[in-house]
């Protein structure tokens, strides 16, 4: 199980740095959609899964890691200010144009992969609600915005793309919805305090 | 305890590098960043060997200073656009029309830089000169001489080109104001031809008024 997972691991993060490089290096720089609907996910799952695989083998470390990450409040915050980070246009700009940008944005993005599967682990339905309640909306937000304005807002890709990237995102971000409140049924939860620690 | 300062810790963190990468919470987009940079530091034009209709070779800097002391509002486009240079176009024409009228054509010029040298040599420029009733006096045209300086001048201006369907460039086309000492001081929005008029009178005067003291 934890093999396969690993595959799986490897594969999305193969494919998410392949993006970064030539040749598929043109799509993530000429399509908004690929560089933020494709790329950047793939960069967030790949640290999720990779963490998936890994739980369980890292012995005392993680356990150190989850003193810091109580109520999984660090992670949360952590993948919070990443997405926000990466979501600013200005910063998208940078990642297509400076290389050490674009490798600043896969090694955040697969960090915050780690600490949101980190903290969803532990964290109470609550707190799963706040974060969701913040970064959803962000999303949806933003790519409302991106759809409806008629303001360039990247330099490095047209209108056109900076439309389709704005829907993709709003339905990205409806789709995350649906799977987080898919998990905290099967979790059996509905009651706020049936947390995991 | 160890968790809310690991949390007061990333908070801070986040905060700080989205303080830096706005400028201060102010320009949200690469545009923006641009314009407010110019306008605190001006940038030197670089010098680059450009063409106009008449397939004459200059500096670009000495087509600048050689009409003396003038301030110049300078747009980049590309001939065959049917976009958003149209409406740079039709600013401009606005522009030259109002130069004109009010006689300031000694202390304001006007400059249309193309950056797609391989499709725009003398015959597409004077088409195009033609199409858009520039007066050589007021409004200018040239473009580069060498398709090698393109990279170089994009990157100087913070222009970016992208390629877009039916073989159209989508650029952040805006009014760059150019002092008569050759800076690029301030970028104005396409939508305000008026006040980048008023500006590049301002700081032609001002150029003027220090050089004779």
């Amino acid at each position: 199980m934890k093999n396969s997972l690993m595959a799986v691991a490897a594969a999305t993060a193969a494919s998410a740095l392949a993006l970064s490089l030539p040749p598929a290096r043109a799509l993530i720089e000429q399509s908004m959609v690929w560089h933020m609907l494709v790329q950047m996910p793939l960069l967030v799952t790949t640290g999720w899964l990779g963490a998936a695989a890994f739980t369980g083998r890292g012995g005392t470390g993680w356990h150190d890691a989850r003193r810091l990450n109580r109520f999984g409040l660090t992670g949360f915050m952590l993948a919070l200010g990443t997405m926000a980070y990466w979501m600013i246009p200005a910063t998208i700009d940078r990642a297509v144009v400076l290389p050490t940008a674009d490798l600043a944005k896969i090694g955040s993005l697969v960090i915050a992969g780690v600490a949101l599967r980190q903290s969803f682990g532990v964290a109470p339905a609550a707190v799963q609600l706040f974060f969701a309640g913040s970064a959803l909306p962000m999303m949806v937000w933003l790519g409302a915005y991106m759809a409806g304005t008629d303001r360039r807002l990247c330099n490095a890709y047209s209108l056109e793309s900076q439309i389709a990237a704005g829907r993709g995102l709003v339905l990205l971000a409806m789709f995350l919805g649906l799977c987080w409140g898919l998990a905290l049924w099967q979790r059996g939860s509905g009651s706020i305090s049936n947390a995991r620690f | 305890m160890l968790t809310f300062g690991a949390c007061l810790a990333v908070l801070l963190a986040a905060l700080v590098l989205m303080y830096r990468a706005t400028d201060g919470g102010s320009a949200f987009t690469t545009e923006t960043l641009r314009r407010s940079e110019v306008a605190r530091a001006p940038i030197a034009v670089p010098d680059f060997s450009v063409i106009d209709a008449g397939g004459n070779a200059q500096s670009l800097r000495t087509l600048l200073a050689q009409s003396g002391d003038r301030a110049w509002i300078v747009d980049f486009v590309y001939t065959r656009c049917q976009t958003v240079c149209l409406a740079l176009g039709t600013t401009f024409q606005r522009l030259q029309a109002t130069i004109v009228e009010q006689g300031l054509q000694d202390r304001v010029g006007l400059l249309s830089i193309s950056f797609d040298p391989l499709q725009d040599g003398p015959p597409a420029l004077t088409d195009y000169a033609k199409r858009m009733g520039m007066q050589p006096g007021v409004w200018r045209l040239v473009s580069l001489a060498h398709e090698a300086d393109r990279r170089r001048l994009l990157e100087r201006f913070g222009i970016m080109v992208v390629p877009a369907p039916l073989g159209e460039f989508e650029h952040n086309a805006a009014l760059h104001l150019i002092d008569p000492a050759t800076r690029l001081v301030h970028i104005f929005d396409l939508g305000e031809p008026g006040a980048a008029l008023q500006a590049a009178l301002v700081v032609r005067d001002a150029h003027v008024a220090l050089s004779d003291r």
